[in-house]
């Protein structure tokens, strides 16, 4: 299906155009990986709605990007649970290895790094979400091979295949 | 109970009464009142940021919080609804503490850069923190910052984020009052920013209502930036030069110098709102333009001269052509007092009723007088628009009065007014109606006819004076025309109990122009025998058209309306001007320019006006001005017409001399002077003594202050009006309509449908005419001149949105930019009027409207960028 | 032991499948309330269990149920709230990816007796598998006659839509999640008009959490006096624990409502890491203030923690440990309530950013004398006057960190740095 085609069947479950923009924002996310200004745009032509609206949600919530991001983006959450679990040592080993600060992206355009408020899977923490994926219990050890898996899909996958390499919850 | 923003009609209607205490007082309020309006009342100040009075309550910014009995948390008293017995208290301690600790929380981020801001001085931040902040903030952190650099988010509009409060009045303001929906909020929490898509507004209205009422300096207006102190500026209530709707607005000028327009907020139709026009398009005053000195026409050329030289010089020739005809054009922008003075100098001086005041159209009196007479409702607009259901006939409200057409989408969106539209142009309205008709150009007439047949279907009752075979005809005659959008028309109006009509004059352009008056007639008739008590005002496109109408400047009509073969009127008002008034109606300008071009006219006198850029088929009007043996103009600028002058009067402009103006609403209203004429320019009504002086007579009386007094005498509908009594909002023109006699009108068959391009004209909404077009800042923010049609046409002539193309008509053409425009209709084309250097009337017919016309992509050869803007020059030698 | 009732699938192979879900009694509830009970009996029944709204707030469902005016005319909507944002919380996305079709089955039965044909579950867009599974289950669900148009053959219509979030916490809060439903920036509504009046497209609309809504089929089966059964009488019924921080056994915990905190944290969670003592507990997600360890004893239902001065919430059980600085803790809480503010409203906007800016500095060891005085300060300033309770969760979460640990703030400011590094 084509963007326009995807965008025009998500608009279908709702009375009112102007609902569709959250779904409509995410399937062009998918598309492009990121929400640039003309990607906006024709997201407003194809639903016939505001194009401010449209640039008013891409900016309001925080799971759209208006800005490029990486082939991988690790969200650390450092919400109070995780942090109680040591997330902020995490963070500053992630940081060091991959050599970014948190919210940067690595040169090699392969990692994207952010601290994220609480994922809703505390049970697990510290939880990492990479993609579309859980990482739970994470510890140093675990963070490196899971680094290292993402590296080895490089070429060979992208994000969507990562489930195949990560199991979600592990 | 915060206020329901859906109530219905019945709701508003209801009466029931509650009653409430605050701080130890008791009043009874109509139910559904806040608890800010019942404080209102009672002279309770209640600090307020995010109210706004127009807009639904969105209780952010909690400024109004206040203690009601029994309720556990402080309520917002701008959302609060009254409840019968409520006891609330707002001047308790903990209120104050919690008004002051709001102002801290708000100035804690603020950039307190008030020196350099420039709200300084007529802030509501500044304002509320004086009377109920903190004397000293707690604060001691750093101050979040968006951006060092201020945003220039359009030509006219510069944002600066830091000083921003999140009151939301500018976002709802711009979508729900103005219904662009250009302004909207990014991010949020602490980064939340006021903005344009991508930062920017550039294609939006730039009306600048969101600057007006931003509390702060966040919104500024970018020609007023740094210009001057709020207490340097020397303030002057006037109303708006541009369109009927009359908007009453603030002239601040400093040492004489124009410096900005601010609205009124509580006076006038407009309340605190504004279009581009009024906003930003006074500095016309200041055209380049502007007409110096008088000047004569010596071997060909005009050259400036004195007053008392331009006095020989005019004289000598009035009485070269002693004998011959004579007729007189005054603008509808002109003030009443100019106007009425106008007419009676051509009537007793030169005793001729040739006399007009449109340079556009002709005026059928004898169908337009009857229906001003019998329908036109002189009443506040908020009120004719209260109605059930209002139809807006013709023309595009949205650019031709943008400050009514907000509110009709008020009264849509808000009061449940059913909103129906009939027109051939498409506007921003049209989303917000129950039904739009739209009509094929010049197709009004039948389409009427045809709604009217639709109301009187066999279900409505026997209506006297109110022929039924008529109607069968009618009925015949309609069902060529689109059968779904009359139907859904006349079903509306069924279904209203109370009907409003609203007339854009944009329809007299039609040749039709009698049958669809004459079809208007029919309508009102019909709603008036159905009981639906119709209302009615004309849409008009010049700030005193209504007044230069009742003012008597037309052929037919003396002061009043009254026909000028009446011989009784002509008698009374002869006794009160101690002069004869010509017996014959006069002729049209129409006829006048006929007149030229046989010519017989001796002499030709233009007041304000360009009849060379405005009346169709400029070679035509070109010639026959040229044939006059006496071409006078006086104007403020110079004009095209006034480049082929043979006497060239410098004029005051407007805010230069005071009178009156009468809007759409029948509202009379003070144009105040707020500085003197510039060069040598001379106040309109001076000037007029100056002429009637040459002529040996003496107009009486001549002062601007005793010609009202006159006015308020003679004319019936201004009767008993005093200047001092026009007040802050004006005063309202009286006269009961007199139902005109019963007949019914057949009307003329629909358009035989054609697949030809018609190209129509009017206004746009950057410019309404010659005034307009002289303003600095309008032409900064106005699109460059352009076409506009539909996909489907475009599509079909392979045309893409943004190509140069060219229009041509049998007579002539041009070339212009091409704006794709989604929602027109096949086969409409449309250029604005307001364009001097298309010359666009160079592609019109006299007597034919709408124009066919061919468009194509432009052959490269022929790509001429248009020049626009104060560069603009007329075609002719400046001095 | 408590036979669990809303986690009976979770470590059952494939809970996720309709296969299993039927196994197990599934959609016998809905067959039973479309063939058995009348909209309004399904209302009486879930008014007489006492069930109150497992998201937050613990108002009694059945009669927000009858708040919905019976008249037609406006179509009606239920939405089923799984944001699910309330830190240390995660219930409701463990019943999605485990036991969807429990949702599905409560939503269709609760659709059933509000008079909506349409439904949305807003779930928070970082739940990718609780999506997948729950259009999964929609569909198989859809192609069973469970949902569609006459379910069951009965003349009831029902279909729902997933609409997934886009990370924003104020999603949670009814009215703001309807405006995100519509397209608009997320942001609270002004009540009244409430929801099941004026709601969705201006019209009746019914907000439930995801646990209240699974707790419907069982009402239908085992009958309102069983759900009463369990726990106080007045905030009865199984409850779903979400147990994590600085304890031994982190999980989901099915449990009576009203179980003591103590024996929660202690006994079932296995109590406090290896050699640390319990130094406070946060007892319903962040927005609820904590309980320092001697106030454990308390139960944990509605009204039993309101009355100690908490709040029930989320049922977000956070533990906290005494190697943990409560600066930090409570920084950390205000720092998030601020990154999740909706903007709309000045003293959560711009007191919690003021709030944020003293709290980094104290913690930081740069605390000036007075600073304690300005925090009260602030919170008196956004408690009660903000638009919607997620101010008012901010400030009373500090409020309650400053009450008991005040002496922890005070050092930080005296000493200039923080006495746990
Ligand atoms: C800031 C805020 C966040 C909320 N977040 C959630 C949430 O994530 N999930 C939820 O079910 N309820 C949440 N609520 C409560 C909802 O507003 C609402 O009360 C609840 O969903 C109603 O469902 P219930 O009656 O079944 O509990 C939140 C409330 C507030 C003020
Ligand atoms: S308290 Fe105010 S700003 Fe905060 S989330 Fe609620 S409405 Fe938005
Ligand atoms: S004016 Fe009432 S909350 Fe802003």
């Amino acid at each position: 299906m084509t963007m326009r085609e995807k965008i025009e069947a998500a608009a279908a479950a709702y009375p009112d155009q102007r609902s569709a923009i959250m779904p409509a924002l995410l399937i062009a996310q998918k598309e492009h990986g990121h929400l640039p200004g003309p990607v906006l745009e024709e997201v407003a032509n194809i639903l016939g709605v505001e194009r401010i609206w449209v640039y008013e949600l891409a900016t309001f919530y925080t799971l759209f990007n208006t800005e490029p991001v990486g082939m991988f983006h690790l969200q650390l959450c450092d919400n109070v649970s995780c942090m109680l679990r040591r997330s902020e040592d995490l963070l500053r080993h992630v940081e060091a290895v991959l050599g970014i600060r948190n919210g940067g992206t690595t040169a090699d355009g392969l990692f994207t790094l952010s601290t994220v408020e609480c994922l809703g899977a505390c049970e697990m923490a510290p939880v990492m979400q990479v993609g579309d994926d859980y990482h739970g219990d994470l510890d140093i050890a675990r963070i490196d091979a899971l680094l290292e898996r993402l590296r080895a899909t490089v070429g060979k996958a992208t994000g969507a295949d990562l489930a195949a390499v990560a199991p979600p919850g592990e | 109970m915060p206020v329901s923003l859906r109530g219905t009609k019945e709701e508003f209607r209801e009466e029931a009464v509650v009653s409430v205490t605050i701080n130890d007082q008791t009043l009874e309020v109509e139910a559904g009142s806040t608890v800010l309006q019942a404080a209102e009342r009672l002279g309770i100040e209640i600090p307020t940021f995010c109210y706004l009075k127009r807009l639904p309550a969105l209780a952010s910014c909690r400024m109004c919080l206040v203690e009601i009995e029994g309720q556990r948390r402080l309520q917002p008293s701008c959302a609060t609804q009254v409840t019968d017995g409520m006891v609330v208290r707002t001047n308790t301690p903990l209120i104050d503490e919690t008004r002051s600790s709001m102002l801290d929380m708000l100035l804690a981020n603020h950039p307190l850069d008030c020196p350099i801001c420039d709200k300084g001085g007529e802030c509501e931040l500044q304002d509320l923190v004086m009377a109920y902040g903190p004397r000293k903030s707690r604060f001691h952190d750093i101050k979040r910052v968006f951006h060092s650099e201020d945003i220039r988010l359009s030509p006219v509009i510069i944002m600066n984020v830091n000083r921003c409060i999140q009151c939301q009045r500018c976002v709802r303001m711009c979508e729900e009052v103005v219904g662009a929906v250009a302004l909207g909020t990014v991010e949020k929490g602490m980064d939340t920013a006021v903005t344009g898509f991508e930062g920017s507004l550039a294609s939006c209205d730039q009306c600048g209502n969101c600057v007006e009422v931003c509390p702060v300096g966040a919104l500024m207006s970018f020609p007023y930036r740094y210009k001057a102190r709020p207490w340097d500026l020397v303030e002057t209530d006037t109303v708006c030069p541009h369109c009927g709707t009359g908007c009453q607005l603030t002239v601040g000028a400093r040492k004489g110098e124009f410096m900005r327009v601010r609205s009124k907020w509580e006076h006038g139709v407009n309340r605190e709102t504004l279009c581009v026009r009024g906003r930003f398009g006074l500095d016309f005053i200041e055209s380049r333009d502007r007409i110096k000195r008088p000047m004569i026409r010596r071997d060909g050329a005009l050259a400036p001269v004195s007053w008392d030289e331009a006095g020989d010089f005019l004289r000598r020739r009035l009485s070269a052509v002693e004998g011959k005809a004579v007729g007189g054009l005054a603008s509808p922008r002109l003030p009443n007092e100019v106007l009425y003075q106008f007419q009676k100098l051509m009537r007793t001086v030169f005793r001729s009723n040739n006399v007009d005041c449109s340079s556009r159209w002709p005026t059928s009196l004898d169908v337009l007088g009857p229906l001003v007479a019998g329908f036109y409702t002189r009443g506040p607009l908020e009120e004719v628009i209260g109605n059930d259901c209002v139809l807006v006939i013709g023309g595009n409200v949205t650019d031709e009065n943008p400050v009514t057409e907000y509110l009709l989408r008020d009264a849509a969106r808000r009061r449940q007014t059913g909103l129906l539209i009939l027109s051939a142009r498409p506007c921003r309205l049209d989303a917000d109606a129950n039904a739009v008709f739209r009509v094929p150009p010049g197709g009004e007439a039948a389409s009427l006819g045809a709604v009217v047949a639709r109301v009187m279907g066999p279900a409505s009752p026997p209506l006297p004076g109110v022929d039924f075979a008529d109607v069968a005809t009618t009925g015949a005659q309609a069902a060529t025309t689109n059968r779904g959008g009359s139907d859904r028309l006349a079903a509306a109006l069924l279904e209203g109990r109370s009907v409003t009509v609203l007339v854009s004059i944009d329809l007299l352009r039609s040749p039709e122009r009698r049958a669809i008056l004459e079809q208007l007639n029919n309508l009102l008739q019909v709603l008036r025998a159905l009981g639906k008590g119709p209302a009615m005002q004309f849409l008009f496109d010049r700030a005193n058209q209504l007044g230069a109408w009742d003012m008597g400047v037309l052929p037919a009509a003396l002061p009043g309306l009254s026909p000028v073969a009446d011989h009784a009127v002509r008698e009374s008002l002869e006794g009160a001007w101690a002069a004869e008034i010509p017996s014959e109606p006069g002729a049209d300008f129409d006829a006048m320019l006929d007149i030229c071009d046989r010519g017989e006219m001796g002499a030709l006198y233009v007041v304000g006006s360009d009849p060379l850029i405005t009346y169709p088929d400029r070679q035509f009007v070109k010639r026959a001005l040229g044939a006059a043996d006496l071409l006078i103009v006086q104007d403020a600028f110079l004009t095209d017409t006034a480049g082929l002058a043979d006497v060239v009067l410098p004029a005051a402009g407007y805010g230069e001399e005071s009178g009156t103006f009468t809007n759409n609403e029948g509202r009379m209203q003070k144009v105040s002077k707020f500085r003197e004429p510039v060069f040598e320019a001379r106040g309109n009504l001076e000037i007029f003594d100056f002429v009637a002086a040459l002529r040996s007579h003496a107009l009486q009386p001549s002062a601007q202050s005793e010609i009202f007094g006159e006015i308020a005498q003679l004319v019936p509908a201004y009767q008993g009006l005093t200047q001092d009594r026009l007040g802050a909002d004006g005063a309202f023109t009286k006269a009961t309509p007199t139902a005109p006699a019963g007949e019914f009108l057949a009307p003329p068959p629909a358009p035989s449908a054609t697949d030809r391009l018609m190209l129509v004209t009017g206004n746009c909404l950057f410019h309404n005419g010659y005034l307009s077009e002289r303003s600095a800042i309008l032409n900064t923010v106005a699109d460059d001149p352009y076409v506009e049609m539909g996909e489907q046409d475009a599509a079909q002539l392979g045309l893409l949105n943004g190509d140069q193309v060219v229009v041509r008509s049998a007579q002539g053409e041009l070339t212009v930019q091409l704006k794709i425009n989604r929602d027109f209709p096949k086969s409409l084309v449309f250029v604005p009027e307001n364009y001097r250097t298309l010359r666009l009337n160079s592609l019109m017919l006299r007597g034919e409207y709408p124009c066919p016309v061919e468009v194509q992509k432009a052959h490269e050869a022929f790509e001429i960028a248009p020049v626009t803007g104060p560069e603009a020059r007329p075609e002719i030698f400046t001095p | 032991m408590f036979e669990p009732v809303l986690l009976r699938n979770m470590d059952v192979a494939d809970g996720h499948l309709l296969s299993t879900y039927e196994a197990g009694g599934g959609y016998q509830a809905l067959a039973k309330a479309l063939r058995e009970h009348t909209p309004d009996d399904i209302i009486g029944l879930v008014k007489e269990s006492n069930l109150r709204g497992r998201g937050g707030a613990g108002f009694p469902t059945g009669m927000k149920w009858s708040f919905v005016p019976k008249r037609a005319g406006k179509p009606k909507y239920l939405c089923c709230n799984a944001d699910e944002g309330e830190p240390g919380t995660f219930k409701d996305r463990i019943i999605m990816e485990r036991d969807p079709h429990q949702l599905v089955e409560g939503m269709a039965i609760s659709a059933y007796a509000i008079g909506a044909e349409t439904a949305y579950v807003y779930v928070r867009g970082e739940y990718v598998l609780a999506i997948e599974r729950l259009e999964q289950a929609i569909a198989e669900a859809r192609a069973k006659g469970y949902l569609g148009t006459g379910v069951l053959g009965s003349a009831f219509n029902f279909n729902m839509y997933i609409h997934r979030g886009a990370g924003a916490y104020i999603c949670g809060e009814e009215t703001a999640m309807l405006d995100s439903l519509e397209g608009k920036r997320a942001q609270p509504r002004l009540k009244p008009p409430f929801p099941a009046v004026e709601g969705l497209y201006a019209s009746p609309t019914v907000i439930n959490n995801v646990e209240t809504l699974a707790c419907v089929p069982h009402i239908v089966v085992r009958g309102p006096g069983w759900f009463r059964g369990i726990g106080p009488d007045k905030s009865p019924g199984p409850k779903l624990y979400c147990l994590s921080g600085q304890v031994q056994k982190p999980g989901l915990y099915e449990l009576p409502m009203g179980i003591s905190l103590r024996e929660l944290v202690e006994d079932h969670a296995g109590g406090p890491l290896p050699g640390r003592k319990i130094k406070a507990v946060i007892p319903g997600g962040v927005s609820a203030p904590l309980i320092p360890e001697r106030g454990l004893d308390v139960g944990m239902d509605f009204d039993s923690l309101a009355a100690a001065g908490s709040m029930l919430g989320s049922a977000g059980v956070i533990v906290i440990d005494d190697s943990t600085c409560m600066v930090k803790v409570a920084t950390r809480i205000i720092e998030f309530f601020h990154h999740e503010s909706c903007g709309k409203c000045t003293p959560c906007r711009e007191g919690l950013d003021w709030v944020v800016k003293v709290l980094r500095r104290v913690e930081a060891g740069q605390g000036v004398p007075g600073d304690v005085e300005e925090l009260e300060a602030l919170c008196k300033g956004i408690f009660g006057n903000s638009f919607c309770a997620l101010g008012d969760g901010a400030a009373m979460g500090l409020r309650a960190a400053l009450a008991h640990f005040e002496h922890e703030f005070v050092a930080h400011i005296k000493e200039q740095r923080c006495p746990f590094h």
